[in-house]
């Protein structure tokens, strides 16, 4: 496996709620948006509604910078749609700092550092569209 | 105690097969024929109905009234459990529910689907947006990043379940309803060098998909004493949680809503996990089978794999594990899979195992798992405790 796989991979369209708009707008940009719940002060994802918290709709977006660590990984041999062919590839489960888990995949590493623990930070991959795709690197020296 | 007031008559079971060329009204008309056969109610006495959803019928929104339609029953109490892997468990607790407000007296449940003749599932949730970009293999994926947490908290021997594998394979050469493919005898080297989906779930980790139908019939308990019935089986304890933790953000993967569940339905029952006669766990991937054992308090979180090694998981051994071997080596017939260790575990109540009869029927422990949230375990956590009465 490598990286430069897992970015060549043309990615579909993605269909996107109405409440997950913010989110998509602000990766034009290569920023990353979160909902925010203030009476909780808990950052949630994927976008809801409401606040999974408090279940109101008091929700805010703010922009957080995205570092955390994987939580999990798996190397996936059996490819889904578009990824068939491109096998293995690797999935993560990165836990942000602000207290977030993200379903995503690793770049710019190689497999045998991909660890559970491993400091990671967002890379932006182009989508046709002009949207970005949230992926992770790893962050500074710890690769 | 409500539960307990409700019984199961009788019990019904189609053979799994892949591509069986058959469809889901028609393995409900066995279903159906078959209970009244064995029961011997006549169907005008059925007056609910309570269905697991289907996947080759997931296209329509109508499916319980359509069922109703094709098998020719008149209801005053009809209902779908959308619970997934625990809809025909959920089903059981539900009837009981049902038959106690008093809206119904007799309640056939019907697990019936043909995945592999078609497949009408599609999900509207969020894996279009937030899983299928990054090329999460659906269930195998979630189980991949599971398992892979579980072995840096706790570490994984992945011999001991490789053991669980065998022993539900050798549960499957003893059941002639279990898919013809899968009875063969399978060894732990076959497991461990079972070629890799998503790390570190393997292919002999996985179900199968095949088609199949089970089903219950469910009565209140002075009509089934009327009926002179022998033997019956009842419900006596429960536990349902959906979306365990579900507002919040994060939390620990390894931890399941079988923790919440068991211990309400062993509250219920009045039983321990020492005291389990059988163990009939929803079985989607291996690892779940562990996962279940540690969370329902048969051993500590982290212990799964100690106590594997040490267990006799045989039919005639010391906790006797999905003795028709599990919808891993029986088939998973779609949706009505989740009835596939139920109606095992009934089956052994009435003691009519056969070759693979258990010795101890005091009770059997059966559980669902149902659906797969975003970056989670799984959302749906049923444990459902059987007891016999003669």
């Amino acid at each position: 496996m490598t990286a430069s796989d897992i970015l060549a991979i043309p990615r579909p369209h993605i269909k996107t709620y109405a409440f997950s708009h913010p989110y998509w707008e602000a990766t034009r940009e290569k920023r990353l948006m979160l909902q925010y719940c203030p009476q909780s002060r808990q950052y949630q994802f994927f976008p809801r509604p409401i606040s999974i918290a408090t279940g109101r709709r008091a929700l805010e977006w703010k922009e957080v910078e995205g570092r955390g660590e994987i939580y999990s990984l798996s190397l996936t041999h059996r490819g889904l749609g578009v990824f068939e062919g491109h096998e293995p590839y690797l999935v993560i489960l990165v836990r942000l700092d602000v207290g977030v888990d993200i379903i995503s995949n690793l770049v710019h590493c190689a497999p045998k550092v991909a660890r559970i623990g491993l400091r990671v930070k967002p890379w932006w991959l182009p989508l046709e569209d002009g949207r970005h795709l949230l992926l992770f690197q790893p962050d500074g020296e710890d690769h | 105690m409500a539960l307990q007031d409700s019984v199961i008559a009788g019990y019904a079971e189609t053979k799994i097969a892949q591509r069986s060329g058959s469809d889901p009204y028609e393995l409900a008309g066995i279903i159906l024929d078959s209970l009244l056969e064995r029961t011997g109610f006549d169907k005008s006495e059925i007056d609910g109905m309570i269905l697991s959803p289907s996947l080759t019928a997931a296209r329509t929104t109508f499916w319980a009234q359509c069922v109703s339609e094709f098998l020719g029953l008149e209801l005053s109490f009809a209902d779908t459990t959308d619970l997934g892997g625990c809809s025909a468990a959920g089903s059981v607790v539900r009837a009981a529910a049902a038959i106690d407000a008093g809206l119904c007296s007799t309640v056939i449940l019907i697990n019936s689907d043909t995945p592999t003749m078609s497949y009408g599932f599609e999900n509207y949730s969020f894996h279009e947006e937030w899983a299928d970009p990054y090329g999460l293999k659906g269930p195998p994926g979630a189980f991949g990043l599971l398992s892979k947490r579980y072995e840096h908290q706790y570490g994984l021997d992945f011999a001991a379940l490789g053991k669980l594998a065998v022993t539900q394979r050798n549960h499957a050469l003893l059941n002639d309803n279990a898919c013809e493919k899968l009875r063969r005898a399978i060894t732990v080297e076959d497991y461990l060098s079972s070629r890799m989906i998503a790390e570190p779930i393997r292919l002999l980790d996985c179900v199968m998909p095949a088609d199949g139908a089970n089903g219950l019939l469910i009565t209140r308990r002075d009509i089934a004493r009327k009926r002179n019935l022998s033997r019956f089986v009842v419900p006596i304890g429960y536990g349902e949680v959906t979306n365990m933790s579900g507002g919040a953000s994060v939390v620990d993967i390894t931890t399941t809503g079988h923790r919440v569940a068991g211990a309400k339905a062993f509250a219920s029952a009045q039983i321990t996990p020492a005291q389990v006669c059988s163990f009939h766990p929803y079985d989607d991937f291996i690892i779940a089978i562990m996962l279940q054992l540690e969370m329902l308090g048969f051993c500590k979180p982290g212990h799964g794999c100690d106590y594997i090694r040490e267990v006799n998981f045989g039919h005639d051994g010391d906790l006797p594990l999905n003795t028709g071997g599990g919808q891993i080596s029986a088939g998973q017939a779609g949706f009505a899979g989740g009835g596939t260790n139920l109606i095992e575990a009934v089956r052994q109540l009435f003691r009519e195992g056969g070759r693979r009869q258990v010795k101890k029927t005091d009770n059997a422990l059966v559980t669902g798992i149902g659906w797969i949230p975003y970056g989670r375990n799984w959302c749906s956590s049923v444990a459902l405790i059987l007891a016999p009465e003669a």
